[in-house]
Formats: structure tokens, sequence, C-alpha cells
């Protein structure tokens, strides 16, 4: 049964728990499994897709951390706990690096409260609030991050979750506005760029606890806008500085992402 | 990189994961649990049935499961024999072999085998291979978390021979170093307030216990949640369990139930399910690790007064 006072049900498919399954994790219920792979029997790249977008988080944070100096981090839309989660990563090649999860939903705030834990040198905390209250996650985030220094906001496959385009829209904008001069928004989202991937989510949109909804590149491009944007731009993010290893180049992923730069100066 | 090294496809190499762990922390139980899980797979895909694989072996079917769930040593010539009915190369095979002789070599908390119930040795060497520890405890702070002198009283409620005593506090002990230890496990534990009220023996003794909690609650893989009197009821509707996570994709989470004169281990997806289940709602109710501190505060503070 859904039990109102916390918020956890184990009777409907739940988007992070999910997703989670995806990743090959083992937080997920019976019926996140169900749902999931009924909607890889339509789309089969959700695993493809789900390990393409942590080796992005991976590959992202690194390169802020290592070439771009960047030590916070605001993390809005956390998800469960993975192999290589954002502070783990940003730890590993910078122990002082602070950062700020945000999450909404009450078992990913639990579960990061608890396992997602921060190096000694460095601090994690966690913030329950709503994507749809920029200004309550900004307010939050001055009160642990030092909003004199670059900030990288992440935005990781959670602007889908916001049924209306331009309101998503303008949560980035008004994001990115209220962050301290050369500061830096990572981003990526599902494109509308596979038929079977567009269906999967549409047939299963009343299914899950929160749905998603797929854009297009060009969309996914435009929340860059009054951005610097890093090399090589907004791409499908398996064409991100992509790292061709023992096994070839990257499989395609139906994903769009970039980084971008907020001016030095304000205005 | 193991995690991500196969980004277009299912990792290749079934025992990947383990290759990335320093051997003394796998520690042979969840060695065997893996090589029994890997077992079983070869086994389906090979379309092999548990009678006929107990039958090449001279055995039983139920010998057959115990090994899958790693409950069982393997013998060397029982798994050649399987191996090559699954059609097993002899690359892997070879891998098979290595892993199940390191599978073999005995944990230090044998040495204690005299002390413990065959139930128990099992929850101990699975402690001490697990990734994530998720434990609730009602009457007794876990006991991970216990103090020489609390973990003595303790003892002393069944046990009277002294040197008997010391041994199981010195077991106690030795499985403590496991949360100090390199690559140790998370330890996420949710303690009812009333247990931290309950001083075994005398009140010293329960501050000092609550003053180890204070230290270790700032060790960074350590998260303690208190279900204090405060919140009212939660939902935990049961007695103590713990639920126990290891570092392998294949190998399910393990739910640990202990009663009086033995345990009980669940691994089947549904009953897992439900004391998972439990544990988010009542993990999602009661106050957040954060003011955990605090709270370890205000009771040694009524501790001290009521003392």
């Amino acid at each position: 049964m859904g039990d109102v006072a916390t918020g956890v049900d184990r009777t409907v498919a739940h988007s992070a728990r999910m997703w989670n399954y995806y990743q090959g994790g083992k937080d997920n219920y019976q019926v996140d499994r169900d749902i999931a792979e009924e909607m890889l029997a339509i789309y089969p790249g959700y695993g493809i897709k789900a390990r393409t977008c942590r080796y992005y988080l991976f590959r992202t944070v690194r390169f802020l951390t290592v070439e771009e100096g960047v030590r916070q981090f605001l993390d809005v839309g956390t998800g469960l706990p993975t192999a290589e989660n954002t502070h783990q990563v940003a730890q590993q090649f910078a122990p002082e690096s602070r950062i700020v999860y945000v999450d909404n939903d009450p078992l990913v705030l639990a579960h990061a409260r608890s396992l997602l834990t921060s190096s000694p040198e460095g601090t994690t905390c966690y913030v329950d609030a709503d994507l749809r209250d920029p200004d309550r996650i900004l307010g939050e985030a001055r009160a642990s991050l030092d909003f004199r220094e670059p900030v990288a906001l992440l935005l990781l496959g959670v602007l889908g979750h916001i049924a209306e385009y331009e309101e998503a829209l303008g949560i980035v904008r008004r994001l990115v506005d209220g962050l301290p001069p050369g500061s830096y928004l990572v981003q990526c989202d599902g494109t509308t760029t596979d038929a079977s991937y567009v269906k999967a989510l549409a047939e299963y949109h009343d299914a899950i606890g929160v749905p998603y909804n797929p854009r297009s590149h060009e969309q996914i491009a435009a929340y860059f806008e009054g951005l610097e944007l890093l090399e090589p731009g907004v791409v499908p993010i398996h064409q991100w500085r992509p790292e061709h290893g023992l096994v070839g180049v990257p499989a395609a992923v139906d994903e769009s992402g970039g980084v971008g730069r907020t001016p030095l100066r304000p205005g | 990189m193991g995690a991500f090294d196969s980004a277009s496809e299912q990792p290749a190499v079934p025992f990947g994961m383990l290759r990335d762990q320093p051997g003394d922390r796998v520690g042979s139980t969840v060695l065997r649990m893996a090589v029994g899980a890997q077992l079983r797979k070869r086994r389906e895909a090979a379309g092999v049935s548990r009678e006929e694989a107990a039958y090449l072996i001279r055995s039983s079917g139920a010998k057959v499961s115990r090994m899958e769930l790693g409950r069982h040593r393997f013998k060397e010539r029982d798994l050649v024999d399987l191996l090559a009915l699954y059609g097993v190369d002899e690359d892997e095979r070879k891998e098979f072999l290595d892993l199940a002789r390191q599978a073999n070599v005995p944990g230090w908390w044998q040495r204690y085998g005299d002390l413990l119930p065959s139930w128990f040795e099992t929850y101990v060497a699975m402690e001490h291979a697990a990734s994530v520890i998720r434990t609730y405890e009602v009457q007794f702070v876990p006991g991970l978390l216990q103090t020489d002198e609390y973990a003595r009283s303790v003892v002393r409620l069944v046990h009277s021979d002294p040197e008997e005593v010391e041994r199981r506090v010195d077991l106690r002990r030795r499985r403590q170093e496991l949360l100090t230890s390199a690559n140790a496990p998370q330890l996420w534990a949710v303690i009812d307030e009333a247990a931290l009220h309950r001083a075994p023996a005398d009140g010293g003794l329960c501050r000092a216990q609550l003053k180890l909690l204070l230290e270790l609650n700032e060790l960074p893989n350590v998260s303690l949640q208190i279900a204090t009197f405060g919140r009212g009821v939660h939902p935990a509707t049961c007695g103590s369990f713990t639920i126990l996570r290891f570092p392998v994709q294949d190998l399910p989470d393990v739910v640990y139930l202990e009663h009086l004169n033995g345990a009980l281990y669940l691994d089947k997806a549904s009953e897992v399910e439900d004391y998972v289940d439990m544990w988010h709602r009542l993990c999602t109710r009661i106050d957040p690790p954060e003011t955990s501190g605090s709270t370890l505060e205000r009771i040694r503070a009524e501790v001290c007064a009521a003392s």
C-alpha cells in the first residue's frame, strides 16, 4: 500500500527507482521492474542510455574539477545513489569539493542523506526542494556554498519532468541567472530522435509516478542561450568529449546535452 | 572505471565486479555466493535441470541448490564436471576454479567457531562481505556500534563463564574493525530511542556508549537515524532486522532476522522487498541523520541527569 505519511509507494512505478533498475542497481521494486521491462520491450536502448548518462556525469564533473578548477556543485535531481555519484567524482579529483544535492523525493533524500556522504575535506548537503521552485533551491544553495566563487549547476535528465517546455526553459533561466559570475550549467535530457523511445514514454506516461517528456535537440540547445558553450557544444551525450576505450566507439543514445559557462561579469 | 568500460554492452566478464575488490574484503562468503549464482545462470542457460546436474556429480538436487546459493564449499572435481556439462569454455572454466579456490579459504571468524552457532557464523561471514549494512534495532545498540563494556553487559545476560564472556566481547570488537578497515562497508542504522535509554548496567556505561555513538556518527561510512519518542509511532511493525547488500551485481540483498535459537536469511525477491519497503517507510518517516548528533546529546544529558 502507498504510505501517505512517508511518500513511499510500492504500488506505483517510480521514476528514480526505474532509473536505478536501468543502471543495474538494486534499489527498485517489482512494480518498477515490471514497467521498466515493458518499456524496454518497446525501446531496448534504456540500459545503454542509463549507463551513458552516468558516464556523461563522470566526464563532465571530472572535466569541471580538473580542467576548470570548479569546487562547488549544485546537483538538482539527485536520483538514487549508484556507483559514481557527483561528490565521489568531484572529491576523487578535488577532495575539498562541496556538493549540494537537491531532490523532492523522500526516498531519494533518505538514501542521499545516509549514503552520499562527503570526504572529510569537503562537504555534501541535501536540500528537499522542487525543481519548480528555483528561488528556494538558490536560497538553500547559498547557505552551503560560497556564491563569490563559481558553481556548477547539474540538471541531468530532470527538465523532462516539467511537462511544459516553456516552464522548463524559465526554470533554467532563473537558476542560471542566480548563479555567481563564471558559473557552469551541465545539462542533458532524452531527445525525440527515436520513434520507439517517444512511443515508450507516451504509452507509459500515466503509469509512472512522475512522467517524463523528451525534447528536440534544438529545445535542449536553447537551454544554453546566453551562455558560452564549451567544446563540443550541445551534442548527443556519447559525443561529448568521448573516450575511446577497449570497447571502441561509445554507443549512440537519444540524449543530448552540453556544458555552458555564465558571463564573468553580470549583465 | 570498471563500471563504465563497456558503454555499449553488458559486462562480458561475469566476475569483473569482483576483480575490483581487494581480496580480503570480498571475503570467501560473497565469492562463494557469486560463484554459485553464476553456476546457476550457466546451468539454466544450458537447459540442464538441478536433478540432471546432481546425477552427474553423484549428488542430490538439494545439494546443487545449496552450491548455487553459496552455502556449500565447492569440490574442484564437481565444478570441473558441471562446467563441462554446461558447455563453459576453458578460459572461463579456469576463472571459475580460481575463484572457487579463493572462496574455500576460511575467514578470521572461524577461530571463534566454538562460540558461534552455525546460523550466526553465517551472519558474521556475510556481514564481513557486505558493502552496505542497513540495520534496525529496537532494544539494543547494534553490535557493530557497542562499547566493550556495553557488549560485556549484553553478553553477561546469557553467558556467565568469564573467559567465554571475554572471547565473545573480542569477537564483537573484531567485527567492529570492519567499520574502519580499508574499503569499509556503509552502515546505515536506525535505533529506537528506547534502546538508548535502556542502560544495561549503570549510567556511566550508558554515557560512554552514547559518547562512542557520537564519535562513530562522524565516520563518513556510518549513518545513524534515531526513531525518537517525539515522532510517535513509526512504520516498523516488526522486531529488529538487518538488510545486507553485497558488492556483486548478481547477488540479491539478504534480510537477516534473528530469534532466540536461530535465524532466518531471506533472499527471495518478494520477501526482501517487504523488508526493504518497511525500511524505506521507516527512514523517511523519522528524523534525518543530520539531527542524530543533537538527539544523542539530548539523550546523554537526560541519562546523566537521571543517574
